[in-house]
């Protein structure tokens, strides 16, 4: 219902504000400059979604190595002012909680040896574990002159060439900003001015201070690394939040929370969840659904070569639903009922066996609708490329400019953003328990126009280019529509 | 191997031979070849538990990067223990693992490993069924230790109703340790553990 009403609200403050611009504007213009107003707000901007009205809305910006450096230094330049203690401690503070300045600065400042003690940078007592003037080192059983002997906060002292073989071997192992006393059940860590001082291979002091700084990075909240492959881009955002953002560099989109691909509405321990389900269960999955289906009419065996749901026989023309071979005729927006799962309304009297068929029959269900949303996106793409080389071909033949015909670009690159969506809203539904009936309403509405979308952007020769755009605006407010109920925010 | 490991195994092996504990005949350090980077050790089984009197074989591999890695240590006699595998020895604790410090040494680690038999730690098993049966039915477990620190580690206390269990599964023609792992498995009921086998 919500998302009906949406949709003719929106309609109408457009046709008030239209006619009320045809009323007042009286010189020539007033007017041009209204109507390229008009135009840019009714061009769905794909890029630069504005902060009221996008449940999307995310702030961020990607930043190089050396600037993320930077910034993270000033936080523990300014932190060794506050609490007067040296960089090294204070980049241990900030990593081991967090980044957390306001908690870091309080618990110091009430208590500022047991906040050591408790980071793990000082110990209880001061330990003094060297006997007479050539001490025997604990560690390799050798005696050594006094100078020899070097330690941390503990006091615990080993000789330096001890020090030196296990930051190597912690390092080996890729252990960094976790290295250790050597003494035993002392948990005291070992700050990286004192690896610098002691570590002899200039090899392994790169890796440290590379490995250290990905531990830095990994433990700050407000950025994060790009999971593209190869990727040296570093992600600022203001907040920790499950939302968008798109690497500038390598293209890939992520959520900034957790890393993996963009998965909204479904949340990330969610997501993380059914991708572990569908490798379990894959193989079976594949099995079953394959990738032809018969006509549903005819019999003749199809392939599906685009993303669009709704088919048309080639032999007898009969229009029907990929997903369920039903009539297209019945998918109108109100009957639209192929993406709700029927649930066996007996399965609590039914016998073991029967309940482990109808779970396997319901994420079966939910992975076959999945599954084929990522197939079409793959497929769009192709309809993408095809619409660039139809667009060449006519403005070669003198067919309207290119920019006449970005709108089918457009149409192309929306029609993929809301299949993703819709994708990501299935294994959000497979999981679902409360508001099931409101979601899986409006996740048929969005089926519904993203199909309605999908066959217009294949047949836009044929398609009007006012239609096209209604159908762009509609599939677009279908989708944030469900995203603004459902999106945890 | 490493200069830094052959001096310490050196002086951990006068160490062990002149503690305390080797005079107890608690815990024994032997030289297996002449390279030091095999030892065998052997501890005995902590009283007042279901090892008491048992003496208990381990195989000790020193790395190169000894002792900034740690030892690798495995049970060689057969014990029945929820942090200990029932089939290969394998251990689970945590100074073997990333909890290993520089400056521990061969005594520590076999005096830990005696006290990880007098205190099992269930939450984090290494044979899961041992563990299982230490939660679920702690009386069985006990037995069953007891009976296995007998039948390999030279115990002193026999239990003739379980000994009888595994005779007559000998004469149903089933190995003597794969019976009695299969009836330590499945609590020591015969029809079970010989569906075990079969299966």
């Amino acid at each position: 219902m919500s998302a009906d009403m949406n949709r003719q609200m929106s309609h109408q403050s457009e046709a008030s504000s239209m006619g009320s611009d045809c009323d007042s504007s009286e010189d020539l213009d007033e007017d041009t400059e209204k109507f390229y107003y008009i135009d840019t707000t009714d061009d769905l901007d794909l890029d630069c979604p504005s902060k009221t009205d996008d449940p999307e809305y995310f702030e961020y910006e990607p930043l190089q190595l050396i600037d993320a450096e930077r910034m993270m230094n000033e936080e523990i330049e300014a932190l060794c002012m506050k609490l007067k203690v040296n960089p090294s401690t204070a980049k241990m503070l900030l990593l081991r909680h967090n980044w957390k300045k306001e908690e870091i600065i309080d618990n110091y400042q009430r208590d500022p040896s047991g906040f050591l003690v408790d980071t793990h940078l000082a110990s209880r007592r001061k330990h003094d574990n060297l006997v007479g003037q050539r001490p025997v080192c604990s560690v390799c059983c050798s005696e050594y002159a006094r100078d020899r002997f070097v330690g941390v906060a503990c006091g615990h002292m080993f000789c330096r060439d001890c020090w030196d073989m296990h930051f190597q071997t912690q390092i080996r192992d890729g252990v960094t900003t976790g290295i250790e006393c050597m003494a035993k059940e002392c948990p005291v860590l070992v700050t990286e001015d004192f690896v610098y001082k002691v570590l002899s291979d200039s090899k392994l002091r790169d890796k440290y201070s590379k490995f250290s700084f990905n531990d830095l990075i990994k433990s700050h909240p407000k950025l994060r690394f790009c999971p593209g492959a190869d990727c040296s881009v570093i992600i600022k955002a203001k907040e920790l939040k499950a939302k968008k953002v798109e690497c500038h560099s390598c293209k890939i989109t992520f959520c900034f929370k957790c890393g993996l691909s963009y998965h909204a509405p479904t949340e990330c321990d969610v997501i993380k969840r059914w991708l572990t389900k569908c490798e379990d269960d894959s193989e079976t999955a594949n099995y079953i659904s394959a990738h032809t289906k018969d006509c549903p009419k005819c019999h003749v065996c199809i392939e599906k070569n685009g993303g669009c749901n709704h088919m048309q026989c080639p032999e007898c023309k009969y229009d029907f639903c990929w997903m369920c071979l039903g009539d297209w005729k019945s998918h109108g927006s109100e009957y639209y009922e192929c993406s709700r799962y029927k649930e066996n309304p007996n399965i609590a009297n039914e016998s073991v066996h029967v309940q482990a068929r109808e779970a396997l029959k319901k994420y079966l269900f939910y992975y076959e609708r999945w599954e084929n949303h990522a197939k079409s996106l793959q497929l769009e793409e192709t309809t993408t490329s095809k619409i660039t080389a139809r667009i060449q071909e006519k403005v070669m033949n003198n067919q309207g400019t290119w920019i006449d015909w970005q709108y089918l670009l457009k149409a192309a690159a929306l029609l993929k953003k809301c299949r993703y969506t819709l994708q990501y809203t299935y294994p959000y539904a497979y999981y679902l328990d409360n508001r099931k009936d409101l979601f899986e309403y409006q996740q048929a509405q969005l089926e519904a126009e993203v199909e309605n979308l999908s066959w217009k952007v294949e047949r836009a020769e044929i398609t009007d280019r006012g239609e096209l755009e209604n159908q762009m605006d509609v599939a677009e407010k279908r989708r944030l529509t469900l995203l603004k109920d459902f999106l945890e925010v | 191997m490493s200069n830094i490991a052959e001096q310490r195994i050196k002086r951990e092996f006068k160490e062990v031979v002149k503690s305390d504990e080797v005079a107890l005949c608690n815990i024994k350090v032997e030289l297996v070849n002449d390279s030091l980077t095999e030892l065998r050790g052997e501890i005995a089984g902590p009283p007042d538990t279901a090892y008491e009197g048992g003496k208990f074989k381990l195989q000790i591999k020193i790395p190169e990067t000894y002792p900034f890695n740690p030892p690798e240590v495995k049970f060689v006699t057969k014990i029945w223990h929820p942090n200990i595998s029932s089939v290969t020895g394998a251990i689970c604790l945590d100074i073997l693992k990333d909890q290993w410090a520089a400056a521990m040494t061969l005594r520590t680690v076999l005096l830990s490993l005696q006290a990880l038999l007098a205190a099992a730690e269930p939450d984090d098993p290494q044979d899961a069924v041992v563990a299982h049966q230490y939660k679920e039915n702690f009386d069985i477990f006990e037995r069953t230790a007891r009976h296995w620190t007998t039948a390999y580690a030279g115990g002193p206390k026999r239990d003739t109703e379980l000994e009888e269990k595994i005779v007559s599964m000998k004469n149903m023609g089933f190995d003597e340790h794969m019976a009695r792992v299969a009836l330590s498995t499945k609590d020591w009921d015969i029809t079970r553990a010989a569906e075990y086998l079969i299966s």
